[in-house]
């Protein structure tokens, strides 16, 4: 067959081997850094970095999990409320309540697997479109944070909730970007390593056939958006012990769940399903945290930053399509 | 789940007694018995409709019969998924191979039983997949990189990693639905070549085709089915051209009504000269006269729908010209197209031509907007009411009013309103893409009726058509088309259904007897 000549062979199965996109997006963060650093040295400080790096752990948590609802060919837009709830849950139990660290991490793990499952049960069981599914549950969830804060909102937390979200091992490591590795990897070996991982790509790639073939759909898909929801619900923990504050608007008001979408495409996952590079999640995150920085230390006026955003998620999603399509 | 399904292998007779399958009131399988013996290939032949791929889908667990039974080597089976099928030994290679586009082709091989490592944390053993995708690739003698991403296959690659697939999982009974027709001449000798290896290996193999010279070739049995019913099965020392060609379109004995009058008259509406695309069709050329109902003769996926859509401006083309009442209009979009008086009533209705919750009038003049009354800009629902009442009149459409959606109308009437909808155009020319999917019997002399009013009143009418019978009994000059390419041309007497049907059936039959177009 002479077709099949012309194909490469190649040695393994790895997702950068194949898709040079982390490289080119690890390339653009860094020539952003430099050319931005050349303008202020300010920018290219170990503190500004630190910063940087420290405030994409929230959403490159979301992102993980988007990453795999997408690759199932879904979508989850109740990430952002679901972020919300565990951050005001957690926050006003450690507040009020004096709830211990590690009550938190199973509170939120409670939350983030029933609100998730259900989503997943939405979805798989009733066969609702993921998009209608998960806006209603993003009203719904949106909704609990209001029943639940009575108007209250977390004002502080605890010192171990701080050191959750700004301190550091041995001085250098901030534990926050700790959380995020261990994810990371954890996720990683997921979805390029166990018959879970594999099932969610098979279905994004081609649900009828994935059946036919003995992969369980249903529970396939429902453990993906409950690993979502966890993942979720451990972005609000980290996001209350990181800021000290959760108000009825956290998550939501900032769009997160559209954010999380938009790292991660631009991080190489394809919004058709069947392709969830999860390193490019983390990486996308991470562009988009130093984009954001660079717009305020090149003195762009605020009132701007929002149409920056978008713009360059824009950017970024087209070129990337480009070069995959 | 199990690290390999293979079964002990049986020797691989599967039989299946009185299998019947209906959807809703139509039954597709009236009762099919057919025995597949090891070391042999059984093929299927019929013509479109006749059951060939849906009793592969009972057989390979896709679709559940409604009666009757299967066996496997003596053992009762019945299957509520096609993976259970596999754990039996049997696996269909469908006509439409199931594509991973993103992953490996390794991994699309052994979706949905990936090895993994034994120990605490059981990973996917990627080198083990490798090796044993490598070694199912090796015995089918291809040469395909278990590395490279699923959708860089060509279609026939992905036909024979479906066949790759069958072996990994251990099955002796492989079924192929129709797997010739998007190959090419090489590519078919190389999936032959594929299934005689599994044949003397002892496999058990069934094989869907339309084509004679490839049957002939390939089969050690031949079953011909018509109409749902097993009408001929024999084996290869009995086979006859002839007797399997009139077998399968079966209606020697039966004689259609023509009419007996014809009102085409030699005034050219329509010409297409040496229109062509890609390997989708060529030198498609003919004239379509005033008056005259041309029929468009094949089998599904001959091309005649892509010819269609190519006059009608829905596709691309690379060369060749259409004239319409004297005027190139291929370069013409396809609203330009139908103000000039050409229009295409598509086969799939509900996708194309009809909107089913709106009402008969808006459905009828959703095509001529522009010709309702309207008042300082709005349109005038009184007008639009009188033009739907008008059609409804004209083309006897059964309704409470005008006002019924058309969800809640028969297929047939639905069928009715689409075409008042064009024909309120005054089309020169209409094409008709199966006119009567879809509609009941009796509706269908009322269309039937329709089409030669249509045609009295001076309309040229191209019809498609996959039903013999309304090609014989509508048409006044019919083409053959085979694989893309006009094969043969019929008129008058010579329209029979036995002509009709040997024609298209390929080029080896146009030449006993059936004149082939210059």
């Amino acid at each position: 067959m002479s077709a099949t000549a012309a194909i490469p062979v190649r040695e393994r199965a790895g997702a950068a081997r194949r898709d040079p996109r982390a490289l080119v997006l690890i390339g653009v963060t860094v020539a952003t850094i430099l050319l931005v650093g050349l303008v202020d040295h300010g920018f290219m400080s170990l503190q500004n970095l630190r910063f940087m790096v420290l405030n994409c752990v929230v959403l490159s948590l979301l992102a993980l999990g988007q990453t795999l609802v997408i690759a199932t060919r879904g979508i989850d837009l109740s990430v952002a409320p679901v972020l919300g709830l565990s951050a005001m849950v957690t926050g006003l139990m450690a507040q009020t309540g004096g709830l211990p660290l590690l009550g938190a991490f199973g509170l939120a793990l409670a939350i983030g697997v029933i609100l998730g499952t259900l989503n997943g049960l939405l979805v798989a069981k009733l066969a609702i479109p993921p998009i209608i599914t998960t806006l209603g549950t993003y009203s719904l969830y949106s909704g609990l944070i209001f029943l639940y804060s009575d108007g209250t909102q977390v004002t502080s937390v605890p010192a171990a909730y701080a050191a959750l979200g700004n301190g550091t091992v041995l001085g250098i490591v901030p534990i926050p970007v700790l959380v995020l590795g261990a994810v990371l990897a954890a996720i990683w070996f997921v979805i390029g390593h166990s018959r879970f991982g594999r099932a969610i790509l098979a279905i994004g790639n081609n649900q009828a056939a994935s059946y036919n073939a003995g992969i369980p759909v249903t529970a396939t898909q429902v453990g993906a958006y409950a690993v979502c929801g966890v993942l979720a619900a451990l972005a609000g923990l980290m996001f209350v012990s990181y800021t000290g504050s959760a108000t009825v608007t956290t998550g939501t008001g900032d769009h997160m769940e559209l954010q999380s979408i938009a790292v991660a495409l631009i991080g190489g996952t394809a919004i058709s399903g069947g392709r969830g590079p999860v390193i490019g999640s983390v990486l996308g995150a991470l562009f988009l945290s130093v984009v954001l920085t660079a717009l305020v230390f090149v003195h762009v006026p605020p009132i701007w930053y929002s149409a920056g955003e978008g713009l360059m998620i824009l950017i970024a999603v087209t070129a990337g399509s480009r070069r995959t399509a | 789940m199990p690290e390999s399904v293979a079964h002990e292998a049986g020797s691989g007779v599967y039989r299946a007694r009185g299998i019947t399958k209906n959807y809703g009131p139509v039954a597709v399988l009236r009762g099919i018995d057919v025995t597949l013996e090891p070391g042999c290939v059984h093929t299927m032949m019929g013509e479109n409709g006749a059951g060939k791929s849906t009793l592969f889908k009972v057989m390979a667990g896709l679709v559940r019969p409604n009666g009757g039974t299967l066996a496997i080597d003596g053992d009762a089976v019945s299957f509520a998924a096609p993976h259970e099928a596999h754990a039996r030994g049997i696996y269909l290679v469908p006509q439409e191979p199931a594509l991973m586009p993103e992953l490996t082709v390794a991994e699309t091989m052994f979706v949905g039983q990936l090895p993994t490592t034994t120990g605490l944390v059981k990973r996917i053993d990627w080198r083990a997949m490798r090796s044993r995708a490598r070694a199912a690739l090796d015995t089918l003698s291809l040469d395909i990189d278990v590395g490279a991403l699923s959708r860089s296959l060509s279609i026939a690659q992905q036909q024979q990693i479906e066949c790759a697939k069958a072996l990994l999982r251990g099955c002796r009974v492989i079924l192929f639905d129709e797997p010739t027709s998007p190959l090419t001449t090489h590519e078919v000798e190389h999936l032959f070549a594929t299934m005689r290896h599994l044949r003397d290996e002892g496999y058990t193999l069934a094989f869907i085709s339309h084509r004679m010279d490839e049957v002939l070739e390939i089969s050690d049995h031949v079953s011909v089915l018509r109409d749902g019913m097993l009408v001929d099965s024999v084996a290869r020392p009995q086979f006859d051209r002839t007797r399997l060609l009139s077998r399968m379109v079966g209606r020697e004995m039966r004689t259609i009504p023509r009419r007996s009058w014809s009102c085409a008259t030699d005034q050219p509406a329509l010409v297409v000269k040496g229109l062509a695309h890609g390997s989708r069709f060529a030198d498609v050329g003919f004239t379509l006269h005033r008056g005259e109902i041309l029929g468009l003769a094949g089998l599904v996926g001959a091309g005649r729908t892509e010819i269609a859509e190519t006059i009608f401006g829905l596709r691309a083309r690379d060369s060749g010209s259409v004239t319409l009442a004297g005027e190139d209009i291929s370069t013409l979009q396809t609203h330009a197209i139908i103000e000039r008086g050409l229009v295409y009533a598509p086969e799939d209705r509900a996708r194309h031509g009809a909107v089913l919750p709106m009402t008969i009038a808006q459905n009828v003049t959703s095509g001529l907007i522009s010709r309702v009354r309207s008042r300082l800009g709005l349109m005038d629902h009184a007008d639009e009411d009188r033009i739907g009442a008008e059609t409804v009149r004209r083309y006897r459409v059964r309704c409470a009013g005008t006002d019924q959606t058309l969800r809640e109308l028969s297929g047939g009437n639905q069928q009715k309103v689409v075409f008042g909808k064009w024909m309120g155009l005054s089309p020169s020319v209409a094409i008709l893409d199966e006119p009567t999917r879809g509609v009941d019997v009796g509706a269908k002399d009322e269309i039937y009726a329709l089409i030669e009013e249509l045609a009295r009143e001076g309309m040229a009418i191209l019809v498609i058509s996959s039903e013999m019978e309304e090609l014989v009994r509508l048409c006044d000059r019919i083409l053959s088309v085979y694989e893309g390419r006009i094969v043969a041309e019929l008129s008058g007497e010579a329209i029979t259904p036995e002509r009709v049907g040997r024609s298209y059936l390929g080029h080896a039959e146009a030449q006993d007897g059936v004149e082939v177009a210059a």
